[in-house]
Formats: structure tokens, sequence, C-alpha cells
């Protein structure tokens, strides 16, 4: 495995990337974050399309749910049903408590869901969980 | 009134009532003789004759007659076939047939075919009384159609309503909470880092915004809870012992530090949806615990038998509620004391007041300040019980 992960941080939210930002660079995996702000560019990254064509296979997609254009359902959809991209894990993250988003995610193939918690501290901890979770504790594929 | 009433009446007796018929008949002779003992009977009749199944059709379609009398022996076809052409158009027009001597069985086959009445030509003195009833039913049965579609349109109103609430719930969970989130986060961000280089002023602005940022968070999830209150709800027969006993499990922390006493024993079988009696007795309880007085809390739940319900009590010794606040505490965010003498959003007594309600109970408190306080609802009997007797008693 490459020395530092490489996360694809999908949200259109610049204050909860601003945030995530913080909690990673202080952790000590070192994580290369790359951000999209919407479903339609985090495909075209992960197939490497338009301005992308130079991206790099994240090792991880952090998953927001409601953004404009595309969504991370439609996302999800798409990146569990194409044999290439499917063994990335995705982590949704995203503000949604509600029932039927969290059913419907796992159904579309998500890894995981967390929603984000309200409080700074509580969300720090989770950002550092995801991490510690797969980069310190999973085996990935290659 | 009653003047004016009589008045109407004599008005009617008097004036004649205006009708209009469509005779089935391929007789003039006949249709002259209905028509005059029509008039006789009080009506002042228009009237068109039809002789054909065909002509009949294309008059149904172009008219709407108050009465329909149609011969039963019409040469080549039967009134009873008028019958089928009503119905297959689609017509709620009464049809009363008008004939010769037929035998009884006949006749009760034609009200059961559908027609209204069935008169015998020798007898038309009777005719319009059947008329007259055939008109009152008509109007009864209209006037049951407008409810039932009123009905049906309040019904689809509440079903577009729920679903209105529903989404709004859902906004509220998500687009609502998200720059709430924001305000919050960042604010505590500013505080952790940047706290030492500020002056107190600022310090303080900061832990108002932040305190009310985390306020409006906790506003947004109770009024989440409040909406969902009633959605999935499971009814089951349900131990109230051991709903009371989840609900003081929940309360733990709470009864430990307050030291309070919980009595309840010997409470009935009801029928509901266990999560949410569970949030009901764990909301009047817990207030029982909060709303101490002086001395340590002492609970009492209790239940009484009413006709077909029974009629919970959850009784404290705390600080009561004065007698002008008694409807108020039950109104969602509502409160009678700043947080910093109870914390709390108010939103507690009014999720017991849905779920009361939704349980098709009623929920009130009586109380006096200073002097405790007493919740009391009511829930529908369980059915069981009574079937339960009713087993024992064969057995026996």
């Amino acid at each position: 495995m490459k020395d530092a992960p490489d996360i694809l941080l999908v949200d259109d939210n610049p204050a909860d990337v601003g945030l995530t930002r913080e909690v990673l660079a202080a952790s000590t995996h070192h994580s290369n974050i790359h951000n999209v702000p919407d479903g339609e560019e985090a495909i075209a990254f992960l197939r490497r399309r338009g301005k992308y064509t130079e991206a790099i296979r994240p090792d991880l997609v952090v998953l927001d749910l409601n953004m404009p254009r595309k969504g991370g359902q439609a996302v999800l959809a798409e990146v569990k049903t194409d044999p290439g991209l499917r063994t990335i894990p995705i982590v949704v993250f995203t503000t949604s408590h509600a029932e039927k988003d969290i059913t419907h995610s796992y159904e579309l193939g998500a890894n995981c869901y967390i929603s984000k918690p309200g409080n700074l501290g509580d969300f720090f901890s989770a950002v550092q969980s995801i991490e510690e979770f797969w980069f310190g504790f999973t085996s990935l594929p290659h | 009134m009653s003047t004016t009433a009589a008045i109407d009446r004599a008005t009617v007796q008097e004036t004649k009532t205006r009708l209009s018929a469509l005779l089935v008949e391929d007789n003039l002779a006949d249709s002259e003789l209905v028509l005059r003992e029509l008039q006789r009977g009080g009506f002042e009749v228009s009237s068109e004759v039809v002789q054909t199944a065909a002509d009949f059709r294309r008059k149904l379609q172009t008219t709407t007659p108050d009465v329909i009398l149609a011969d039963y022996n019409l040469g080549s076809w039967r009134g009873m076939e008028a019958l089928e052409i009503l119905r297959t158009e689609g017509r709620d027009i009464p049809l009363i047939l008008v004939s010769g001597a037929v035998g009884d069985v006949t006749a009760v086959e034609c009200i059961k075919q559908g027609a209204t009445d069935y008169v015998l030509k020798d007898a038309l003195a009777r005719l319009p009384v059947s008329i007259r009833r055939a008109l009152r039913e008509k109007q009864t049965r209209e006037e049951r159609r407008q409810a039932e579609l009123e009905l049906a349109r309040k019904v689809e109103e509440l079903a577009r309503s729920n679903r209105d609430l529903e989404q709004f719930a859902y906004v509220a969970s998500h687009d609502l909470q998200e720059p709430l989130r924001m305000v919050a986060a960042y604010t505590q961000l500013l505080k952790e880092r940047y706290a030492d280089g500020l002056d107190e002023n600022a310090n303080k602005y900061i832990h108002y915004a932040l305190e009310g940022a985390l306020r409006m968070q906790t506003l947004v999830q109770d009024l989440l809870t409040f909406s969902r209150v009633g959605r999935n709800r499971q009814r089951t027969h349900l131990a109230s012992d051991a709903v009371v006993q989840e609900a003081l499990q929940n309360l733990q922390a709470a009864l430990q530090e307050s030291g309070a006493v919980v009595h309840y024993d010997n409470l009935p079988v009801v029928t509901g949806d266990r999560t949410q009696l569970v949030q009901l007795f764990q909301n009047l309880i817990g207030n029982a615990i909060k709303f101490h007085g002086e001395k340590a809390p002492v609970i009492t739940v209790s239940a009484k038998k009413l006709a077909a319900e029974w009629a919970f009590s959850v009784s404290d010794n705390g600080i009561g509620i004065a007698a002008e606040h008694l409807e108020a505490v039950f109104v969602i965010f509502q409160r009678l004391h700043t947080r910093a003498e109870y914390p709390g959003n108010g939103v507690g007594l009014a999720i017991c007041k849905k779920i009361v309600e939704q349980h098709g109970g009623r929920i009130w408190v009586e109380s006096k300040a200073g002097e405790g306080a007493s919740f009391k609802f009511t829930l529908p009997a369980c059915p069981a019980d009574g079937e339960g007797n009713h087993t024992d008693e064969r057995r026996a």
C-alpha cells in the first residue's frame, strides 16, 4: 500500500470540508484529501474524465447525500454497480438521520453510514474514527 | 317557529309539486290515466312518453326526469329491460313499474332487479304516494352520496397533510440542521482556538452564540421527535406494570440522584404502542421527579376503571401548577420556568398529549401551586379483559 491514503471527499459544504480537513491534517495517517462539490464531479473523478484525467484512484470515498445536480445516492448506485469501482469503500457522511436515507444507502451498497454530529467534539471524533478504522484496522483491496 | 312550520305545510298542501315524469308506455289511453291520477295526487306534471327501448335510452342520455313510470308489458319489450338500460346508463332515477295484474312473484322480482316500486293499473290511486316516497328516498341517497364524497375528500386531505408533515420532518432533519451545525461547530472552534487572544466581552458573546446554537439544535430534535409521534405504531396488549417498569429503567439516573420513590401496583392491561406508552410514562414520571419541592419526590402511578377505558393517574408531591397554567402545560414549547430554574424545551407534555390522543384517550392535570400535581389520562380498556371473563364463565 502507498504511504499516504487518498480520500475523495464528496461534499458541497465548504464549512464541513474545512472541518474535515482540520481533523485529518492533525492526524498521523497524513491522508491526501481530494474534494469535489457534487455527484457529477465525483463520478468524473472516479472515471478520470474531463478535468480529472490525471486523478488518482482513492482508497476511500466519503460521501455526502444532499448535493446539487447528482446526489450521493445516485453516486452510490453508479459506483456500486461498476465492476471497476465497486471495491472502493464508501462512507456516507451526511446531516440526515432519516431512516429512509440510512436504509436506502445500505441497500445501494454503502460500506457504512455516519450522521454528522452537531457538536464539534463529536464531529472531530467521527472523522478521526473514519480514518482510524479504514486506514488503521481495515485491510483494503489494492 | 311552530306557526311558520304549520304555514309551510299548508302551502305545500295547496301548491302542487312539480314533477317531470318519463312514461314508458305503448298505450296512449293508459298514459292519460296515469297522468290524470298524478294531477289528482297533487302533482303538476310535465311528461314525455317513449315507446321503444332505443327511444328510452336516447331520452336518458339527454334528460333527467324525476321519475320513470314504465309499463310492465310493452308489446315488443318489457319494463324490466328499462331497468337494465337505466343501470347500464349509470343513472339513478326512481323507476316505478305500472302494470295490469301480475303475480306477487313477478312484483317481488321487479323490486329485486332494482325497481323502486310496483303499482297495479287498477290501483293507480297509490301512485302519488309511491312517487313521493321514491323522491324522498332518492334525496336521502343523494345526501348520503354527498356525505360520502365529502368524507372521501377529507380523508384525502388528511393523507395529504400527513405527507406534508412527513416532508416537513425530513426537511427539519436535514436542511434546518445543516446550517445550524455550521454555526455551532465554528463558534465552538472559535472558542477553542482563539479564546486566549480575545477579551472577556468577546468570549461572553461567543458563549451566548454557542449556547443559542446548541439549544436550537435540541429544539429541532425535539420538534422532530414530536412530529414523529404516531408514525409506525403497533398496537398490542400491554401490561402497563411492565411499561412503567421500562420507563423507570430509562429514568434510573434521575431517580437515584433525586432519591425519588415511585409506587405502582396492579396496573391493568391496555391496548397500545409499547414504545409510545413507555415514552408517555417516562415523560410524566420524569416531570414529577424534575419539578420536586423541598422533599424528595414521592410518585404514585395508579389506574381506575371507567366504563370502557382506564383512567391512569401519575401523582407527585412536587411544586404543583397554578390553576391558570393547567391548560398551557400541554402546548408545545410552553414553559412555566426559566431554563436556569428547570432545564427543558417544553416538549415533553405536548408529546404526552399527542400519544394519548393517538390512542383515543384524553389527558389533563389536577393541581394547585405548591401542592403537587396529578396528571391523568385515559386509555381504551383492553377488550380481551371481557373475553377472558367469558371464557372463565364457560369453564365454570
